[in-house]
């Protein structure tokens, strides 16, 4: 058993994180601020292949392995997690679900734009009254010759307000619950297809979050994606690869937060030395190393189960449920550490631990979470 | 055509330390592309895409710089190939043994038509290897290069120096050190790392390359410059215009101010 990474994934963190930090991270404090998209960025990204990381090479796409993919949205929200969520929404939840899902026009179709960036994908299946109930969906799909009318609403889609590209869920038989919803892929210029007003959020200020309307919102039959009524199964599905993301990019923003923090606490002065020298900070520091490494583990081993298509559904939860609460726990470590100016926009901390809070609930909160992995050991 | 582009897996400097007396410590530095050979690999790659020329990185190493990682990182950076001298005696070898190394792989491609450094070894920082190099070799050098390209059968080439910006006309093959602002390196894309573990990498030992290995001084440590002696300057204020030409003057004098 081997912890080592390949060459390959080594030179994704190096690679992503020399990026990162010359084109990323000079401006996440300031698109938090103006609660501004990085989409000045968009194009690097794609360039970079950071868009295209889990299509595969024949639709234009890099094919990367998955725990690589992890490794790039680790290092993305280790100084943006805004940047970091846009890749997340629209890898795992967008081209994943047509990779594994599209029929071979759908691919043709959609995953050379979306693997370049030419084309920024999204993914709508929470409603008013379908969060954490996702069976409940309201949204309808009715079939009329060759199209569907869409008709209902979605609300905190991800890259919604930019996106070109969106999967959505919607209920287009009459069989109960879950079974009746399938998946469509609904293009930005669809007429009857309308963009809310984005949310002003207490984090990832730098992500577009609107709500979606659909008004007799008419699509080709043919972007019906996977078989008709297998829509949840399909979604579910998506958010257990997605999870591991969110997962990966809850450890960066740990990592992060924790890296101003021991560089505050070696060059911060008090009682003439250093407060690293203090053990009440080095056992925090000691705390949220240990942390970070474990959730980087647990995300890593979920990526390796999904890439070699062993089960890992089980996995993506505890990964995303330990990780996510592990960066929200780091990130108040690293402002306590602070001070007074962590809890200033003068130091990233602060944003770092109101990013870390939407990783507790955004793909499945963490209450879903637990119950996603209670029901693997109590079958 | 061949260009060729030196570099070195050498310590990452942001990850260096330095104790309160100046001393750099780079032992627990990961290693990486050195950024100034980075960006000579830069410049490479658009003269190599200018000119149709085959772009080969070239580097001396202990040992470290012959893995996998290492010679992947270098092709990641959009070289075609890699050739490594690799030997455990060159471990730490100073600027005489790289150079004659280097020269010795550089020999072994064929028609080389130009040799692109860094601007200087990033531990080091001595900004000597490209003129040993070129003395080596006995190609013409120039160092502190901003831009350079091919012109006719020879190179034109644009370096700063304290005097002024002079474009240089330069026969090839030539060694050139790029200065390091010559380019903007940019991150490898991922595909690009993908792509690096398919081209073609040659590890040959000093002795497979024909380079007798030499005793040489080496670096023992680097501490704190001594701050630079500052000569104290008068002037009377009494009288502004005055005052103001005898400062123009003295800063002209001190070469803080030029023309």
């Amino acid at each position: 058993m081997s912890f080592e990474l390949t060459d390959e994934q080594q030179l994704t963190r190096s690679s992503v994180r020399e990026f990162a930090e010359a084109d990323v991270a000079p401006i996440a404090a300031e698109i938090d601020r103006e609660h501004r998209p990085p989409l000045d960025i968009v194009p690097k990204l794609g360039e970079l292949g950071l868009l295209g990381m889990l299509v595969p090479e024949e639709y234009g796409g890099v094919g990367m392995d998955t725990v690589s993919y992890c490794i790039a949205i680790e290092e993305l929200s280790r100084v943006c997690a805004s940047t970091a969520v846009l890749v997340e929404a629209h890898s795992s939840l967008c081209t994943w679900p047509i990779v594994h899902y599209g029929t071979e026009e759908q691919k043709q179709a959609y995953l050379p734009d979306l693997a370049s960036g030419a084309k920024i994908g999204a993914f709508g299946l929470t409603e008013p009254n379908a969060g954490s109930d996702a069976g409940n969906t309201a949204t309808t799909a009715v079939r009329d010759g060759d199209e569907f009318i869409l008709n209902g609403q979605k609300i905190f889609i991800t890259n919604g307000g930019f996106a070109d590209v969106f999967v959505i869920m919607a209920r287009s038989t009459d069989a109960p619950g879950t079974h009746g919803v399938s998946a469509f892929i609904v293009d930005r210029d669809t007429p009857g297809f309308t963009i809310g007003e984005p949310e002003h959020k207490m984090g990832i200020r730098g992500s577009s979050t609107v709500p979606l309307f659909f008004s007799d919102a008419r699509i080709p039959a043919a972007n019906l994606l996977g078989q008709e009524g297998k829509g949840f199964n399909l979604a579910m599905a998506t958010l257990d690869g997605g999870r591991t993301g969110i997962a990966a990019q809850a450890v960066g923003i740990a990592q992060g937060a924790f890296e101003a923090a021991v560089a505050y606490a070696k060059e911060r002065v008090q009682f003439g030395k250093p407060i690293a020298s203090l053990q009440a900070i080095q056992w925090m520091i000691a705390d949220m190393a240990t942390e970070i490494e474990a959730g980087r583990l647990l995300v890593y081993q979920a990526a390796d189960l999904e890439w070699r298509h062993e089960p890992f559904a089980t996995h993506s939860a505890m990964a995303k449920l330990f990780c996510a609460e592990m960066a929200t726990r780091v990130a108040g470590k690293a402002i306590q550490i602070h001070g007074g100016v962590g809890y200033t926009e003068a130091y990233p901390v602060e944003r770092a631990y109101r990013d870390a809070k939407i990783t507790e609930i955004y793909e499945g909160t963490n209450e879903i979470q637990r119950l996603v992995v209670s029901r693997a050991f109590l079958r | 055509m061949i260009i060729v582009v030196t570099y070195q897996w050498a310590p990452d400097p942001q990850e260096a330390t330095v104790a309160a007396d100046g001393t750099v410590d780079f032992s627990r530095a990961k290693p990486q592309i050195s950024d100034y050979d980075a960006t000579a690999i830069e410049v490479g790659r658009a003269l190599a895409d200018a000119t149709g020329a085959r772009l080969v990185g070239v580097s001396v190493t202990g040992g470290a710089g012959a893995a996998p990682v290492a010679t992947k990182a270098a092709l990641a950076r959009g070289l075609d190939e890699v050739l490594v001298v690799s030997d455990p005696r060159l471990e730490g070898a100073g600027t005489t043994m790289t150079a004659t190394a280097i020269a010795a792989a550089v020999r072994s491609l064929g028609e080389v038509s130009l040799v692109l450094t860094g601007d200087s070894s990033i531990d080091n920082g001595a900004k000597m290897v490209a003129g040993v190099l070129g003395g080596v070799l006995g190609w013409p050098v120039l160092t502190d290069v901003t831009a350079v390209r091919f012109v006719g059968e020879g190179l034109e080439a644009v370096r700063v120096v304290p005097q002024g910006v002079q474009t240089m006309a330069v026969t090839a093959p030539a060694v050139i050190a790029t200065a390091a602002d010559a380019a903007k390196p940019k991150a490898p894309g991922m595909k690009d790392v993908l792509a690096a573990g398919k081209k073609p990498v040659r590890i040959m030992t000093a002795d497979e390359a024909g380079v007798v290995i030499r005793a040489e001084g080496v670096l023992r440590s680097t501490g704190r410059a001594p701050a630079p002696a500052r000569r104290m300057v008068r002037i009377d204020t009494s009288d502004p215009a005055s005052a103001g030409a005898e400062l123009v003057s003295s800063l002209r004098a001190a070469g803080v101010w030029g023309g």
